[in-house]
């Protein structure tokens, strides 16, 4: 469901998935210069990581993922980051990623899960 | 006061809510005098994540708020944009004081202006008792 409010500033798109019998809300928002995304099947944002693409002078990319807020012994969540500002900068490089993770389940089919549904659903 | 504000208020675009009853995503935004302030109110069942946006849907500086043990105090951190710049905190604050609820802000007010800051936080707090996130007396005094 995306917002259909032409003025407003700020598109947003908010749907859920089922994953492994859990319900997963995904809100994505876009702003001027972030990327917002939020999973959560605990009701609350959990753990929220950073991610961007350096600038670099070499031709492969590098991302500055990191987490900033929460669980800081869980590298899946930050290769879940990963993946996501690998896509998002292919497409719009200036803009980082901001990403909630409050999820019961970390398992990687859940995450990938999640990955897949937020790049079909993108706002970028 | 209330009088003033109204006086004030130019002009409010439609409020949008969608998704289930699971995630609840409100967006407004208000004019007063030369400012545009966007609002976004996203509600998660035990968490609201607020965004304020001044005259640009950029994010701004990112604030963590909750009551926090052992006397519920309530405290509050900066999570993304680390300066010692308090724009925003205090809001984060007294909605945690208002709500009860834990707070996720996010907000680009400049720096001393305090003015603009206590008008946005009116603005949003009058929102949140219209949405039914929270009750219309505070909690406690501020």
């Amino acid at each position: 469901m995306e917002s259909s409010d032409a003025n407003f500033p700020v598109r947003h798109r908010n749907f859920s998935l089922e994953t492994k019998g859990n319900k997963t809300e995904i809100v994505i928002c876009s702003y001027e210069d972030h990327i917002l995304v939020i999973a959560t099947q605990i009701g609350a944002m959990g753990t929220i990581l950073h991610a961007r693409k350096e600038e670099g002078m070499s031709v492969e990319p590098t991302f500055s993922v990191s987490v900033i807020f929460g669980k800081r012994d869980e590298p899946m969540l930050i290769a879940t980051a990963r993946r996501l500002i690998d896509h998002i900068s292919s497409y719009v490089p200036s803009k980082p990623l901001v990403l909630s993770l409050g999820l019961k389940d970390h398992s990687s089919e859940t995450l990938k899960e999640i990955v897949e549904a937020v790049i079909e659903n993108r706002l970028w | 006061m209330e009088t003033d504000y109204d006086q004030v208020l130019r002009s409010v675009a439609q409020v949008k809510i969608a998704g289930d009853d699971g995630v609840k995503v409100s967006c407004f935004t208000e004019v007063l005098d030369d400012v545009t302030l966007h609002f976004q109110i996203i509600r998660l069942a035990k968490q609201i994540y607020v965004w304020i946006g001044y005259n640009s849907a950029k994010f701004g500086n990112l604030y963590a708020a909750a009551s926090t043990r052992p006397s519920n105090t309530v405290s509050v951190t900066s999570v993304l944009g680390g300066t010692s710049d308090n724009t925003g905190s205090g809001i984060a604050r007294r909605l945690v004081m208002k709500t009860g609820l834990n707070i996720i802000l996010a907000c680009n007010i400049p720096k001393n202006n305090p003015l603009l800051e206590a008008k946005a936080e009116k603005m949003l707090i009058r929102k949140l008792i219209d949405l039914g996130y929270t009750m219309p007396t505070p909690l406690r005094a501020t």
